[in-house]
């Protein structure tokens, strides 16, 4: 194993990979959305799956499941459970 | 009289405990200036009178959302005796992060611990004594779909609101030492206008200045203190985020979660492990890679099915009832403007109105099934990438969907979507999805002009057409009016539930009776103009009535057999009406019209009679169907067919012989009937749904404009192509 953990961004984990949140760099009600709705720094999340189409994905996070597009993936940065 | 506010985060069964404890005896109506509803009721519990009013579920106070500035003004109002926070017991964590911003209101809160079953079955047990000790109110665990811990929440309620609830004692989330000191001097400036902090509670005003939330800054700009307050709040910002190294809203999310993640430690024990076994493999095979679209696309046609063929038979009942009340109106009341305004006007108009109830009904009542199960945000996950390429949400198809059947609950359907933007732009897209209606229109113009093939290859395209231009509309109205408001596509996918029958039957009841009587006096009056119009100054001439009734009785005269007879009579009360509504105001503003229809319906000027589609438009504007009608009064010929095997109605006969249309301008004219308006049904509808005027007009507007230029395109690409 290279290292424990790798910094990435949301949007570049796959399905069944779980990972903490680092930080959420997206601004305004987007941020706000983030945060209330569990993506604060150290949350656990796994991700579940990809939609059919390839986007959103569906998400574990605080103990219940929530889908994210890409774009708002994007603009969270998390550390890689190995 | 006391008033209750339900609160709590969407999917958490907070209708279910406001139907528990209202009953039946609710009333539905909107928040003040905006389109969210807004339900409220009563409830006697022992010897109070409670009014109940359910708030939008929220997954915070932080007003950025319509529903959270309702929400988070309705809770801060002082009239607000006791607030009953819903929390789903099964997500306790995220639930509690609505709590802890509740908590901070300074209000005596009861807890409804829902869905205590669920997390029960997941092996979850919570410790009620702790939670409602660390939460400062009793907490009361409820199954609101089974009315189970109904008349525990409502005796915890009374103890509440008369004051004799020994847990209830006022608890603050704690923000560390940094946040409460910077707090404590933001709290002394806004102490500074009293009127101020007894209006709202300042410790809740102060987090709100820290969030930077908009609602909040703009009650403090009503302050004589605004100066010191705003600079109070500027440097407490500067100071936290410097010295703690995070945002503000940053920090407040990290000590709320603290907060609720300590309380969820201390109260539950033996965490569940068999967590959402059935929703996961439910899910499994619902979002499937391959097998989600497919199982997607059959259930969307099963409620199809049900809307609008199933709904067919009651919508034909209710067509055949008012058919027979008109009949028996034309033959009882006396002939003259009144009857005319009964007969032609009202009945025919009310009867408009109401054939859409059960198709609304019905559709509204698969869609709240499809909320309650849990499947609707899994049907927005399977297309939204397909939507959001256009523009849209993908909470967005099923209306479009909907829409090919009937506009009018099409529009009603775009409530799901939680986002403003989202919804008005849906709104504003989906008249342009070709309706059943308007296939009458196709049928008859392009039966006529097109050989059967070409005719049906032609009505196909003009489907696609609306649907194509939905899409690009959706996008258009994206990247321009409603440029920058992204909202964002942060939506929970919450375990699958057995939707209770009688909540999906209150809401369909609700949807039918609000759209009677919202949308139904819009569809009315615009009925009754449009008879106006197409009746005025002709109906009062005395001369043809009297003409009219000489002729009848002349016909009668001669004795003929039934079947001749009966024809001729016809045709006589035909002749009649086209002398009439020839001469019309609308016949008027068809000619009016003309020079703007010309160049997509009349290119060479070669068409005498052009006026008349634009009466037929004109009237098909209060529906799209009633274009074939018109059609048949303009020209003087009977739209139905004269004997069962003819190929052409007379109409169409005469439509191909006289009306100068060419295939190319019936293609044209087709194109028009497809964008031009919404219906006056949608219009009705629309007008409701967005509370807006402008918006209403605007739809209007842009479809004209936007009908208009693909006519007058497939004109002339047409002509390009060497089509005449």
């Amino acid at each position: 194993m290279a290292s424990q953990n790798t910094s990435k961004r949301l949007s570049d984990l796959h399905p069944g990979e779980g990972a903490t949140v680092v930080s959420v760099e997206a601004q305004g009600p987007v941020r706000r959305r983030l945060l209330e709705m569990g993506f604060i720094r150290g949350a656990h999340l796994r991700i579940e799956k990809l939609a059919p189409l390839g986007d959103p994905m569906e998400l574990v996070i605080k103990g219940y499941h929530l889908s994210l597009r890409r774009e708002e993936g994007d603009c969270i940065l998390v550390s890689q459970e190995q | 009289m006391v008033t209750i506010a339900l609160a709590g985060n969407p999917n958490c069964g907070k209708t279910s405990i406001f139907n528990a404890l209202t009953g039946a005896r609710h009333h539905v109506g909107n928040w003040p200036g905006v389109t969210v509803e807004r339900r409220s009721g009563h409830s006697d519990m022992g010897n109070l009178e409670v009014e109940v009013v359910d708030l939008p579920g929220t997954y915070s106070l932080a007003a950025q959302s319509e529903d959270e500035r309702i929400a988070a003004r309705f809770l801060s109002d002082p009239s607000v005796d006791v607030i009953v926070n819903v929390l789903d017991a099964s997500n306790l964590e995220r639930n509690l992060y609505l709590s802890t911003q509740l908590l901070e209101l300074h209000r005596p809160i009861v807890y409804a611990l829902n869905m205590a079953d669920d997390a029960e079955r997941q092996g979850t047990r919570i410790d009620l004594k702790a939670l409602s000790a660390l939460l400062g109110g009793p907490v009361i665990p409820t199954v609101g779909n089974r009315q189970e811990g109904i008349q525990q929440l409502k005796d915890a309620i009374v103890r509440v609101a008369t004051g004799v609830e020994p847990t209830i004692r006022p608890v603050s989330v704690s923000y560390g030492d940094d946040i409460e000191r910077e707090l404590v001097k933001l709290v002394g400036e806004i102490g500074r206008d009293e009127h101020l902090a007894s209006e709202r509670p300042p410790r809740w005003l102060a987090l709100q200045l820290l969030e930077a939330a908009p609602e909040a800054e703009a009650i403090v700009d009503q302050s004589h203190a605004r100066a010191a307050i705003r600079a109070q709040s500027q440097t407490s910002v500067a100071f936290l985020e410097q010295h703690l190294g995070a945002d503000c809203g940053t920090l407040l999310a990290e000590r709320r979660y603290g907060f609720a993640h300590g309380l969820v430690k201390e109260a539950i024990q033996e965490m569940g492990t068999g967590q959402r076994s059935f929703t996961d493999k439910l899910d499994g095979l619902l979002t499937h890679r391959w097998l989600g679209i497919p199982i997607f696309i059959a259930i969307m046609i099963g409620v199809y099915a049900l809307t609008f063929i199933v709904g067919k038979y009651p919508q034909d009942w209710i067509a055949a009832g008012f058919a027979h009340l008109h009949d028996w109106a034309a033959a009882h009341v006396p002939p003259g403007e009144l009857a005319s305004l009964l007969v032609d006007g009202i009945i025919p108009g009310v009867g408009a109105v109401v054939v859409f109830v059960p198709v609304i009904m019905l559709l509204m009542g698969c869609i709240a099934f499809l909320e309650d199960t849990g499947y609707m945000s899994r049907a927005a996950f399977i297309m939204d990438r397909l939507m959001h390429l256009m523009g849209l949400h993908g909470k967005s198809f099923i209306p479009l969907i909907m829409g090919t059947g009937c506009n009018v609950p099409a529009v009603q359907a775009t409530r799901t979507i939680e986002s403003r933007t989202d919804r008005f732009i849906t709104i504003l897209v989906c008249p342009l999805v070709s309706c059943s209606a308007r296939l009458q229109v196709y049928i008859l113009i392009a039966g006529t002009f097109f050989p059967p093939v070409q005719a049906a290859f032609a009505i196909m395209a003009l489907h696609f057409l609306g649907f194509g231009l939905a899409m690009l509309m959706g996008k258009v109205l994206r990247l321009t009016l409603f440029r920058g408001e992204n909202a964002p596509f942060v939506m929970e996918l919450p375990p699958y539930r057995l939707p209770v029958l009688k909540s999906t039957l209150i809401h369909m009841w609700e949807k039918g009776r609000v759209f009677l009587s919202r949308a139904g006096t819009v569809i009315l009056a615009g009925a009754t103009l449009v008879w106006f119009l197409s009746h005025y100054p002709g109906i009062s001439n005395r001369q043809w009535a009297v003409e009219r009734q000489q002729k009848e009785e002349a016909i009668r005269a001669q004795k003929l057999p039934t079947i001749q007879e009966t024809e001729q009579l016809e045709a006589l009360q035909l002749a009649h009406e086209s002398r009439v509504m020839n001469s019309s105001l609308a016949a008027r503003f068809g000619k009016l019209l003309q020079p703007a229809l010309a160049p997509i319906l009349d290119p060479d000027h070669k068409r005498p009679e052009a006026w008349k589609d634009g009466v037929a438009l004109t009237a098909g504007f209060v529906a799209k169907e009633i274009v074939v009608g018109t059609m048949a009064v303009v020209h003087q010929a009977r739209a139905e067919k004269a004997e069962a095997g003819a190929s052409l109605s007379p109409l169409q006969e005469t439509l191909k012989r006289h009306s100068g249309m060419t295939p190319l301008t019936a293609l044209a004219f087709m194109v028009f009937t497809l964008i031009y308006t919404p219906c006056l049904g949608t219009v009705g509808m629309i007008l409701k749904e967005t509370r807006s005027w402008a918006w209403t007009s605007f739809s209007i507007a842009y479809g004209l404009g936007l009908g208009w230029l693909l006519a007058f395109a497939t004109v002339h690409v047409g002509r390009l192509l060497g089509f005449a």
